[in-house]
């Protein structure tokens, strides 16, 4: 198989991130294309940042090339991402949150309103974009704003206002929408202004002072119980609610994010199937990663699972590798069983689940490098969603296909037409595409990853899928160093 | 025949020999010396400890039980070794034996008592111990309130670890002792076979839990008992059994659980249980899952009574019953020092091991 | 490994009863006179020679063990903790003349340790020293006041005393050390 990855840009010089990208030939690449339905050979022409040719070859010219090479695909959109900035700029900031986005593949980030201050008015929005401007960085930056005021989930945010100002959905993400009232008012109310309320399920009453998904693990290692129940239960109110609010608001939609439970996910599947207005994301973590993980296990979450789909015991397995209590497993919700993962993955397959969202959450070290039980929750993971989602494709758990679908074409489809760029490999438009290499692997380290935030529980893995350019708005995003 | 010398020089560095030494049990029961050798650098729990590992405990610990009925209880093993008790949980009784223990061993002991406050003022657990260790800590005693802290100071600290009781999850040493306990009290010097039960608020116990790993270790016929709100968990795991093999029993049935038991281990309970709505009252957990006399009866004539202490006498345990002539908790208290003095003076040897 | 013999068992029996007349004559007696073996090759010689007493003196001495290993001066040079033997002492050391007794006498630290742990126990009017072999290198101002053999050794080389009680066969033989690396942990 042949290569030709020929970047240039406008100087004609070797290509600067944010510059745009004059000149791009990939020939005898596999190209997957969810917005077409199509997967196969072929070859992208870029000139002067616009997708001029897409071609698929056949027959002679498509011989030799198969999807274990170079893969082509158009930019990912992440729903869910925390970029800290203002407030916790420690932990990330918006430039290198969007060169982190960059680097895993994606073109569009949709970040969270818990801020500091919270984003729940559009001073503090513009405060974000002035961030991403000067940032250099073409990924595009698209924001949910606050539920409530100061989300402190007792007064409605100034939403008409953020809505004006270009808010994709609002959301109290870090907690739920904490009373059935408040939420089924914003609802209604982010309903009339045509935009989704993204809620973050978790019944609060059930999770005081949690530490790890409530069972086995949890019981052994004397971590307060987390029960899947809590956020079931808030899945199962919001729906409710939902189908209530729908009836007088049919602009009313819900998006619910971060599902990590095959109960949750099964509350979604029933309530798509009645027609109600719901979308949902999983994360790379919950379908991959497991509650073993706090254990110090360190198999991804299909190789939890026995042949009859029950999870196995990483005790009498010997798969115990690491130590227990590593603090970068900590996260909201928390990493649940193998079998939970296999439901994560199998919505995905079914389209119960609508995309893939990262929940990017970067944080400082000093929040990291605590006990267990104080520290933050969140895994810095829009670098490695591409290589954890690539080693379930490896693993046969996902087509290819579905994968990159549930970074693109899923993702948009939640957004409608609030994201203006389209997720597809269309000829004469602007270019937004990722370029990665699934025969080559990269290790992830401190030093590999643009984020600050280095809280990855895969340091020191080696994943799947370098991406080697991105492409956003026809200027060149990220490009791999030459080897 | 062990060729390297630095192996084969000092024979005791090979554990009893083919024949049975006829003192070498002195103190230590019917149990010959044990040929296992100590390969933990730390002591986070007793989940790692093999069976041969902790038999080297236990007879470790009757030397130290024999130094400890000297007039001067005291040899210089640990000359010159800084101990550290770290102790962010107010627990007077277990600072006090390792503090004891190590003195025993001619150690220089330093006290810290980490308030709450010093987490607040922000110094993290990482600082305190880098500190620690500066000021010569060459082992770390820790208590904390968080599962795992140990974990994360085993990571920092350049020494060796002793956990004395983290959050929920751990309590090796209690563990220990109370191995070490029951098998001076029951005939034949072994648990394996015994029925041992662990009664009460068995959810927030880190006692239960460690004594899960080193009792189903050593063959005993493992019962945890108390009200399914404190044994949340608990039928579930007992069903995976203890390493994915070790089968124990969760039960809610005191009576089943008390019948014919050789060990019965009450379990304080705290009122903070009440406040969390897992219990209605201390009353009627006194009534339903009390140690009484009259339940204890259902239990074998010679039953061995026991608790980690501190006791609420009157709910979890009658006055009676915790000072009737079944009772050894004293013994647990004093068999304590033993245990912790042995766990001392293997670590001391452990530098360069493995976790 | 090659061996040298230096003691056969006969030899060995020899040389018990041969210092077992010493230490009665030396004490001008038995009265007061105790025996202490070192674990854990002293034990037996220990009561070999209270045996050897037995038979010729008619009189039965005490014999203790002494486990001496949390007196050693070494516990932080070696690589694991030697595993305890224990001590018991059935009778009052203090007033008594104790014999320590050990298999090789060799650095004298662990006659050093010996004499530590044992002053734990009372105070004995004198300490006394038997030992089967006295191989030289005594790095402390201790000497033996019976010796059953007298063999020059260099540092290479491993004493290597074996007794029926614990290792099947009376022997000794000297092996000459695989690796010359000297031996923190020896005390013998």
């Amino acid at each position: 198989m042949t290569i030709d990855v020929d970047a240039r840009t406008s100087g004609g010089a070797r290509s600067s991130v944010g510059a745009r990208l004059a000149d791009l030939e990939i020939s005898r690449a596999w190209l997957v294309d969810p917005a077409s339905g199509r997967e196969g050979p072929g070859e992208i022409v870029v000139t002067d940042g616009v997708l001029e040719a897409v071609t698929w070859l056949e027959g002679v010219e498509a011989e030799g090339i198969d999807a274990s090479g170079v893969i082509v695909a158009a930019g990912f959109i992440d729903l869910h991402a925390h970029l800290r900035e203002p407030g916790n700029e420690d932990a990330e900031t918006v430039a290198t949150g969007l060169a982190a986005a960059a680097h895993g593949g994606f073109t569009t980030v949709c970040v969270m309103p818990n801020t500091t201050p919270a984003l729940d008015e559009p001073s503090v929005l513009a405060r974000i974009r002035d961030a991403a401007a000067a940032s250099g960085l073409p990924v595009a930056l698209l924001a949910h704003g606050a539920v409530s005021a100061g989300r402190a989930g007792e007064q409605l945010a100034a939403l008409g206002e953020l809505a004006d100002a270009g808010v994709v959905g609002f959301s109290d993400d870090g907690a739920p929408v904490g009373s059935a009232s408040l939420f089924r008012n914003a609802l209604a109310y982010a309903g009339m202004l045509g935009l989704p309320i993204v809620d973050h399920p978790e019944d609060a009453a059930l999770t005081e002072g949690a530490e790890a998904n409530e069972g086995l693990i949890a019981t052994i290692l004397g971590l307060r119980g987390w029960p899947r129940a809590a956020e079931a239960d808030a899945v199962a109110r919001d729906l409710a609610i939902l189908a209530d609010v729908v009836g007088d608001v049919p602009g009313a939609r819900l998006h619910l994010t971060h599902l990590s439970t095959a109960a949750s996910l099964a509350h979604v599947r029933l309530a798509k199937a009645a027609g109600l207005p719901v979308t949902c994301d999983v994360t790379p973590h919950h379908l991959a990663l497991t509650e073993e993980w706090l254990a110090g296990a360190r198999r991804w979450s299909w190789e939890a699972l026995d042949d009859d789909g029950v999870a196995r015991d990483h005790w009498r397995d010997g798969a115990i590798t690491a130590p227990p209590f590593d603090t970068s497993v900590r996260v909201n919700p928390p990493l649940r069983s193998a079998v939970d993962a296999a439901a994560c993955l199998a919505a995905l397959v079914d389209g119960t689940a609508d995309a893939i969202a990262t929940d990017h959450a970067p944080h400082a070290e000093v929040d990291k490098a605590v006990e267990f039980g104080l520290a933050a929750n969140g895994i810095s993971g829009i670098e490695t969603a591409l290589g954890v989602v690539l080693a379930a494709v490896d693993a046969g758990r996902l087509s290819l296909a579905t994968a990159i679908a549930a970074l693109t074409t899923g993702p948009a489809r939640v957004l409608g037409d609030r994201e203006p760029s389209t997720r597809g490999l269309f000829e004469g438009e602007s270019a937004n595409v990722v370029v990665f290499d699934r025969s080559a692997t990269w290790r992830v380290t401190p030093d590999a990853l643009a984020s600050k935030g280095k809280n990855s529980p895969l340091l020191g893995r080696d994943l799947p899928g370098r991406v080697l350019l991105t492409v956003a708005g026809g200027r060149i995003a990220y490009e791999a160093a030459d080897d | 025949m062990i060729t390297d010398p630095a192996l084969a020089a000092p024979d005791e560095l090979l554990g009893a020999g083919p024949a049975a030494d006829p003192v070498a049990a002195a103190g230590g029961g019917d149990n010959p010396a044990p040929a296992g050798l100590w390969r933990h650098r730390h002591l986070l729990d007793v989940d790692v400890l093999t069976a041969d590992e902790l038999e080297l405990v236990m007879h470790t610990t009757a030397t130290m039980s024999e130094i400890l009925a000297r007039p001067i209880p005291r040899v210089p093993a640990l000359r010159g070794w800084g101990v550290t008790n770290l102790f962010y949980e107010a627990s007077t009784r277990t600072r006090v034996s390792f503090e004891v223990a190590a003195k025993n061993l001619s150690a220089d002991v330093v006290n810290v008592t980490a308030s709450a406050s010093s987490v607040t003022k922000g110094e993290s657990l990482i600082d305190t111990i880098r500190t620690l260790e500066a000021l010569g800590a060459r082992m770390l005693v820790i208590r904390h309130a968080t599962s795992g802290a140990p974990w994360l100071a085993a990571e920092t600290f350049g020494g060796s670890v002793i956990n004395a009781g983290d959050g929920l999850h751990a309590h090796p040493t209690q563990a220990l002792l109370d191995l070490y306990t029951m098998r001076t009290h029951l005939p034949g010097g072994s648990v394996a076979g015994r029925k041992v039960v662990i009664l009460g608020d068995v959810l927030h116990s880190r006692v239960a839990r460690s004594n899960l790993w080193s009792l189903t270790a050593s063959g005993a016929d493992v019962w945890v008992c108390g009200p399914v709100t404190l044994l949340r968990g608990f039928e579930a795991w007992a069903a995976a059994g203890v390493a994915g093999t070790r089968q124990f029993t969760a039960t809610s049935d005191l009576a089943a659980a008390l019948r014919d038991a050789d060990v019965v281990m009450a379990l304080r309970i705290q009122r903070e249980r009440m406040a969390s709505g897992l219990l209605p009252s201390l009353r009627e957990y006194a009534a339903r899952f009390g140690l009484t006399r009259a339940r204890l009866a259902t239990a074998r004539p010679d039953a061995l009574v026991m608790h980690p202490g501190p006791m609420n006498e009157g709910v979890e345990i009658a006055p009676d019953v915790a000072a009737g002539t079944q009772s050894v908790i004293t013994d647990q208290v004093a068999n304590g020092v033993a245990v912790r003095m042995a766990i001392l003076y293997l670590l001391a040897g452990a530098r360069g091991a493995g976790e | 490994m090659s061996g040298r013999r230096i003691m056969t068992a006969e030899e060995i029996r020899r040389a018990v009863i041969r210092i077992s007349h010493e230490i009665v004559e030396k004490h001008a007696g038995t009265d007061g006179l105790v025996l202490v073996g070192i674990q854990r090759r002293g034990v037996p010689i220990a009561r070999r020679l209270a045996e050897a007493i037995r038979e010729h003196e008619a009189a039965a001495l005490p014999v203790g063990a002494l486990d001496i290993t949390f007196y050693r001066d070494d516990l932080s040079m070696l690589a694991q903790q030697p595993v305890v033997k224990g001590t018991d002492l059935p009778f009052d050391v203090t007033g008594t003349t104790v014999v320590l007794v050990d298999d090789v006498l060799y650095t004298g630290r662990t006659i050093r340790a010996a004499m530590d742990a044992l002053m734990e126990y009372g105070r004995p009017r004198a300490i006394r020293l038997a030992v089967l072999v006295d191989r030289g290198h005594c790095e402390l101002p201790i000497r033996a006041d019976h010796v059953g053999k007298n063999v020059p050794t260099s540092r290479e080389e491993l004493v290597r005393v074996r007794i029926e009680e614990i290792d099947g066969e009376d022997a000794v033989d000297i092996d000459r050390a695989v690796a010359a690396e000297p031996v923190a942990a020896r005390t013998t």
